[in-house]
């Protein structure tokens, strides 16, 4: 990349949180122009073009026309950055991967569910094209997007973590979710948010997906010796770990 | 001598007055931690074991060691803060005098030993043991030095030996009185006495660790059995008193001119911990990380420092979410297991 690189940033199906928390950087929005130059972003300005060497991916995939749309922005991008749970692990999106898919569409659009067709499952944009890298969490860090971006435009590989939300969690004294009767799946989510849910006294809910080696056999195993069910583990932690469990059976 | 009003007092006197920051042991939820002390009341000399060690004093979670500005080039930071810290059970002051060789040993680490000078150390005798603590059978339950001071709770006084200079100064504000011949023998009896109130035992003696390790490496099945559940999480590391490894990142600010460089904890059971230049990782597997940490604690350090590196404190088995981390239930199987 020669000059400043030209940044475009798109939402699939995702809420916006996270295009959100990068309109919200407030001074450092300064910053972030002085080193790439956005050409698109719907939060934040009117213009558009297809010219552009890092795409910012927000959102899952649910339907032939987004996962045409991801296609074309593969094709314009050297870079693509997933942002964001729905984007980088099918998110909130997949909760409904492992519900009667009718019954969601008629939960969602009524009467008119045939008018939008959508695939019965969510998937994260990795399904669908190559994806360089992943700005995880839900929403995303801001901290962490300003790592991402600032590696890219140096043209170093970010440092995203790949340990437990466990580290982060003994590196700020926190009371263990086990030791408080409740459960956790910090053990396989992958860290980088400074533990915050655990932080104030909740527990990880992995929103920022597994890490890379999980020992997610013995997670099951765990948590039905702290008294969980295999099926009650599924419920509880769908939440964020739909879409994976699927991709993970098909390997 | 002091009784225990004077004491609160005088602890109550250097919160207000002391140039120093003054940290102790108190309440989080239902555990401990070493904090800073707002009240003396909140100071809880009786608790059983924190969750991380005093440990972070001298080597924080995470640390900045280094700022650079494109234009004014590079700057050393130490960030010392001179400070008290109340209530160190002996298998931490143990674990200390062992951290202070290591940081000074072939290099001196200026970042953990000027804020090691900075501090005044003040232990005290265990009253409750903790149900995952073994320090009776790793000679800590009880130590005769590496302190400044020595409190030792003897119902409505407390006993305080004087293990430096620097402890001295430290009472100049106390109300203290000489101990009688009574108050002498009721804190040796204290110090003998906790040494049966530990549920956890190690069947050998730590003298025979080196060995035995030396002797058990290549009993794989042992180490992938018991290692099986094993997350890589890296509790077992990031609490205990005597892991000192740390991880070493840049980071730049957005205007890509000026970023700083840190070190954090880091621990050997991590998977990325072992990875060296070239990507190869060369403890990949998960038993041989898991292996690793007990090769350390009873052998590599002691083949180096001539100290076992493991002082019983049980954090490793209590922060363990699978539970397979206790170090007595790993060197009692092993004993077991290798005649
Ligand atoms: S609360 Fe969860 S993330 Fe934190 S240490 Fe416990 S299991 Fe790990
Ligand atoms: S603690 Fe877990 S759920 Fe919370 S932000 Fe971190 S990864 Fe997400
Ligand atoms: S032994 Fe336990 S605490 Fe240590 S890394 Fe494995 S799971 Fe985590
Ligand atoms: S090598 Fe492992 S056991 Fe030894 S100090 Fe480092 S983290 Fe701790
Ligand atoms: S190995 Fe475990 S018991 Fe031994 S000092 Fe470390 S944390 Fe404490």
């Amino acid at each position: 990349m020669s000059g400043k690189p030209k940044a475009a940033f798109f939402d699939l199906a995702g809420c916006e949180g996270d295009q959100l928390q990068i309109a919200n950087l407030e001074e450092k929005v300064l910053d972030l122009i002085n080193i790439v130059e956005v050409v698109s972003f719907r939060e934040i300005m009117k213009e558009h073009s297809d010219d552009y060497d890092i795409a910012f991916i927000e959102g899952s995939v649910t339907n032939d026309h987004l996962a045409e749309r991801l296609e074309e922005i593969r094709e314009n991008a050297s870079i693509v950055v997933g942002l964001g749970s729905c984007a980088t692990i099918g998110g909130i999106n997949s909760i409904r991967n492992s519900q009667d898919h009718e019954e969601v569409k008629h939960r969602v659009y009524g009467d008119q569910a045939d008018l939008f067709p959508s695939w019965d499952k969510a998937k994260a944009i990795e399904d669908v094209i190559k994806v360089d890298y992943h700005v995880h969490g839900c929403p995303i860090d801001r901290d962490e997007f300003i790592h991402v971006v600032e590696s890219l435009v140096l043209g170093k590989d970010p440092e995203i973590p790949n340990y437990p939300v466990c580290v982060e969690c003994k590196l700020n004294e926190n009371i263990c979710a086990f030791e408080r009767d409740e459960f956790c799946v910090g053990p396989v989510t992958r860290a980088g948010c400074d533990s915050c849910c655990v932080n104030e006294g909740t527990i990880c809910w992995g929103c920022r997906g597994l890490i890379d080696n999980p020992n997610d056999d013995a997670h099951s195993d765990v948590l039905e010796e702290y008294g969980l069910s295999a099926e009650e583990v599924m419920k509880k932690f769908n939440l964020y770990f739909g879409w994976q469990q699927e991709a993970r059976k098909d390997e | 001598m002091i009784s225990k009003e004077d004491f609160e007092a005088f602890v109550e006197r250097l919160v207000k007055e002391d140039h120093r920051e003054v940290v102790g042991v108190q309440e989080k939820g239902d555990k401990f931690v070493f904090d800073e002390l707002k009240a003396a009341k909140d100071l809880r000399l009786d608790y059983d074991v924190t969750i991380l060690p005093p440990k972070k004093y001298f080597m924080p979670q995470r640390e900045t060691l280094v700022k650079y500005k494109v234009k004014d080039g590079h700057k050393a930071v130490n960030e010392i803060t001179p400070r008290i810290i109340l209530g160190i059970h002996p298998y931490d002051l143990e674990a200390i005098r062992q951290m202070d060789k290591v940081f000074s040993d072939t290099y001196e680490d200026k970042n953990y030993l000027k804020k090691r000078e900075a501090s005044v150390l003040v232990g005290v005798n265990i009253e409750n043991v903790s149900e995952w603590c073994f320090a009776g059978s790793m000679g800590t339950s009880t130590i005769e030095e590496h302190y400044d001071l020595m409190l030792t709770d003897i119902g409505d006084k407390y006993a305080i030996e004087i293990g430096s200079e620097k402890g001295f100064e430290l009472l100049d504000e106390a109300d203290v009185m000489e101990a009688s011949e009574d108050d002498i023998s009721a804190v040796k009896k204290k110090k003998e006495g906790v040494k049966e109130k530990f549920e956890k035992k190690l069947d050998l003696p730590p003298e025979e660790l080196p060995i035995l390790l030396e002797r058990s490496y290549g009993n794989t099945d042992f180490w992938k059995e018991h290692s099986e559940k094993c997350y890589s999480c890296g509790s077992c590391n990031l609490v205990c008193p005597t892991c000192y490894c740390f991880d070493v990142k840049d980071f730049n600010e957005l205007t890509l001119d000026e970023g700083e460089r840190i070190r954090q904890w880091d621990g050997c059971l991590l998977e990325e911990f072992a990875i060296v230049a070239g990507d190869e990782n060369f403890r990949e597997n998960r038993y041989q990380r898991y292996r690793h940490r007990f090769m350390r604690k009873g052998r590599y350090i002691h083949d180096r420092f001539g100290d076992i590196a493991c002082v019983g404190c049980g954090r490793c088995g209590s922060h363990c979410v699978p539970d397979i981390a206790d170090p007595t239930e790993i060197y009692n199987d092993l004993k077991e297991v290798t005649k």
